[in-house]
């Protein structure tokens, strides 16, 4: 349920807008072909995942099947994907509760100009106090996170599923046509932009440690919370363009949701307050949770690095009174609270993007390798049609990378120099 | 660590199970598909299907990167056909599993560790099935043994201090009564309680009558 959480609900209601932007009304079939991209990289993990019994996802599989070079710049790139990830849900979180703050009738400041510029101040200065308040909940205890994680997905499940079915009385087919927006190209990138909404396969990967029967367990656990998520991903998103259309959606950023639902949600008999109250709350719910998710993540792809001695610091100790890898998250937890300043919601969402496109490329390619190197491996999973789901998984993957602005390929490269150099550094110290 | 255990019957799979909880990366090595499969479900190990005596089988576990090579077969030949072949192929400690006490000694100069499980397992019966308050806690290598001892009330020791006590050449207390402290000479061997004791196996006789009389 861990992965379906972080996929469900979060990715949605901090992308859609975005993607409507991107690609006018066919934002809904943007939804639906990464959902067809990201079924071969699923296939790949849940051979990976039944086969190899460690924790700690994409990188733990590279970490059997390739170098140390690899399998460190996998972590590297997973790591800070991970951190990515966590600066746009709490960039989410913050604009949707400020949205839902406003409902409610309490004004948040939203900005101020300084020398000119304008600083969104409420909503960044929430986005903050959230990431700290989720750092120090992974940093005191380790089953703050996980318990509550299935219950917490169920209710993000119903609010969107509640949005989809009154909405769905209010979509105007014209705010399809035209479905695109220029040429049809212009899915591509902003498929590249939302594929972020897909990293839950990793997430699954990364905490399957008790598990019976893998051979059942993990790849239905992959395939369906592929399936559920693109079905309500698909739906949401139609609901939402169908009712305001995708210019409007397209402005309101990462309260798309919260906003398109303010426009047709009835009120709640009894509690006097609009049915968009309850949407933008499920958009600041679905940000925390999902947030817990890839701080909880990040910081165990740190840790599994410093265990194998690829990140120095110390990253790999367990405090000793806290029971969790404390400077694991603190430094994760750092890079989030930088990003969340400094890089713009879609840079963001761009980059880490591109660090799960290549990702699953090198996971694509573990499964070719491990194929070849290993021909005796027992495979409790064995992906039908191989060598075609993989090789598509990767050719795809990098179809869309290609996508994915210059600028952002150049921050890209950056990081993985300075991982490199990174690497270089500790290589020499042994 | 990363441990590779060749032979996924029960004493490997326990093995398996066991270093996977203490959070050890372990590759089992198996021939039996339908044994595979079984262990595939326990979800503990990475497990290679195939004979571990052939170097294109153990290679595929990955040996360079291996710690440990444990033979836990149930044929003695094959597992020392294993460690031989792991020693060879890779700089890795070997453990072989022997399935006769006889000439056991031997193998010691060929391998790094050697290990009879049936003889554990046969401690572990005989604790079981031992009414009395003298109960041997593991078999370690040597001559040494880990009794647990209850103090009878008219043992000749019953109501001293270790400083009282001539206990023969060759004897430890470990523990106090309360097994909280190490004990030191102050420490009274109260009748009714039960100590710790290490013992050279030439003395525990001699070690029993004095605590139980």
């Amino acid at each position: 349920m861990v992965g379906m959480g972080a996929m469900i609900g979060a990715g949605i209601f901090v992308l859609t807008g975005l993607a409507a932007d991107a690609a006018g009304p066919a934002a809904v079939l943007v939804f639906a072909l990464n959902g067809a991209v990201t079924a071969f990289t699923a296939l790949s993990y849940a051979e990976l995942a039944a086969a190899i019994p460690e924790s700690g996802g994409g990188y733990a599989y590279v970490k059997e099947v390739f170098s140390e070079a690899t399998s460190f710049l996998m972590g590297w790139m997973l790591w800070f994907a991970y951190m990515i990830a966590g600066a746009l849900y709490a960039v989410g979180f913050g604009s949707n509760f400020a949205t839902f703050l406003g409902m409610v009738g309490i004004d948040v400041p939203e900005s101020v100009s300084v020398v000119g510029v304008t600083v969104p101040v409420g909503a960044t200065a929430l986005a903050l106090l959230v990431v700290v308040v989720f750092v120090a909940l992974n940093a005191l205890s380790t089953s703050a996170s996980g318990g509550a994680e299935t219950a917490v997905t169920l209710v993000k499940i119903a609010i969107l599923v509640v949005f989809a079915a009154f909405g769905a009385f209010a979509v105007e087919t014209s705010n399809f046509s035209p479905l695109f927006e220029g040429s049809a190209l212009s899915l591509l990138p902003a498929m590249g932009l939302t594929f972020i909404a897909f990293e839950g396969y990793d997430l699954i990967a990364t905490v399957t440690e008790e598990v019976k029967d893998p051979e059942e367990t993990i790849p239905k656990a992959i395939f369906y919370s592929l399936a559920a998520t693109v079905a309500i991903y698909i739906g949401v998103v139609a609901v939402a363009v169908g009712t305001v259309g995708a210019d409007q959606l397209g402005r309101a950023g990462e309260t798309a949701i919260a906003s398109a639902a303010a426009s047709f949600m009835p009120t709640i008999p009894g509690l006097g307050i609009g049915g968009g109250t309850l949407i933008a709350f499920g958009a600041v719910f679905s940000t925390m949770s999902a947030l817990n998710a890839v701080v909880l993540a990040s910081s165990r792809v740190a840790f599994a690095m410093g265990r194998q001695g690829q990140l120095p610091g110390g990253v790999e100790r367990i405090h000793p009174e806290f029971g969790t890898p404390l400077r694991a998250v603190l430094v994760s937890a750092a890079v989030v609270l930088v990003a969340v300043v400094a890089v713009p919601i879609r840079q963001i969402g761009n980059l880490s993007s591109l660090f799960f496109l290549l990702s699953f490329v090198v996971v694509n390619g573990s499964v070719i390798r491990l194929r070849r190197r290993r021909p005796n491996l027992s495979r409790p999973y064995e992906l039908p049609f191989y060598p075609i789901p993989p090789v598509l998984g990767i050719v795809l993957n990098l179809l869309l990378g290609l996508f994915i602005d210059p600028i952002i390929w150049g921050m890209g490269v950056a990081w993985l120099a300075l991982g490199g150099g990174v690497y270089l550094l500790l290589a020499r110290g042994d | 660590m990363r441990v590779i255990v060749v032979g996924g019957g029960r004493v490997g799979l326990e093995t398996a199970a066991t270093l996977d909880e203490q959070g050890h990366s372990v590759v089992v090595v198996e021939r039996d598909p339908d044994r595979c499969a079984a262990i595939g479900s326990e979800y503990v190990a990475t497990v290679i299907e195939g004979d571990g005596t052939d170097p294109a089988i153990l290679s595929q576990a990955d040996l360079d990167r291996a710690d440990v090579v444990a033979a836990l077969t149930g044929d003695q030949s094959t597992n020392l056909a294993v460690c031989l072949l792991a020693d060879r192929l890779a700089d890795v400690r070997t453990l072989l599993r022997v399935t006769g006490a006889a000439g056991a000694e031997a193998f010691e100069d060929v391998v790094d560790e050697v290990v009879y499980p049936e003889r554990v397992g046969a401690m572990a019966a005989v604790n079981g099935i031992a009414t009395e308050a003298v109960r041997a806690l593991e078999e370690v290598t040597g001559a040494l043994a880990v009794l647990e001892i209850e103090v009878a009330a008219d043992a000749p020791v019953a109501g001293r201090t270790l400083a009282d006590v001539s206990l023969p050449h060759g004897t430890l207390v470990v523990s106090d009564a309360t097994g909280d402290r190490v004990a030191d000479t102050d420490t009274e061997l109260t009748p009714g309680e039960t100590y710790l004791v290490a013992a050279e196996s030439d003395v525990t006789e001699e070690v029993r009558q004095l605590f139980r009389g």
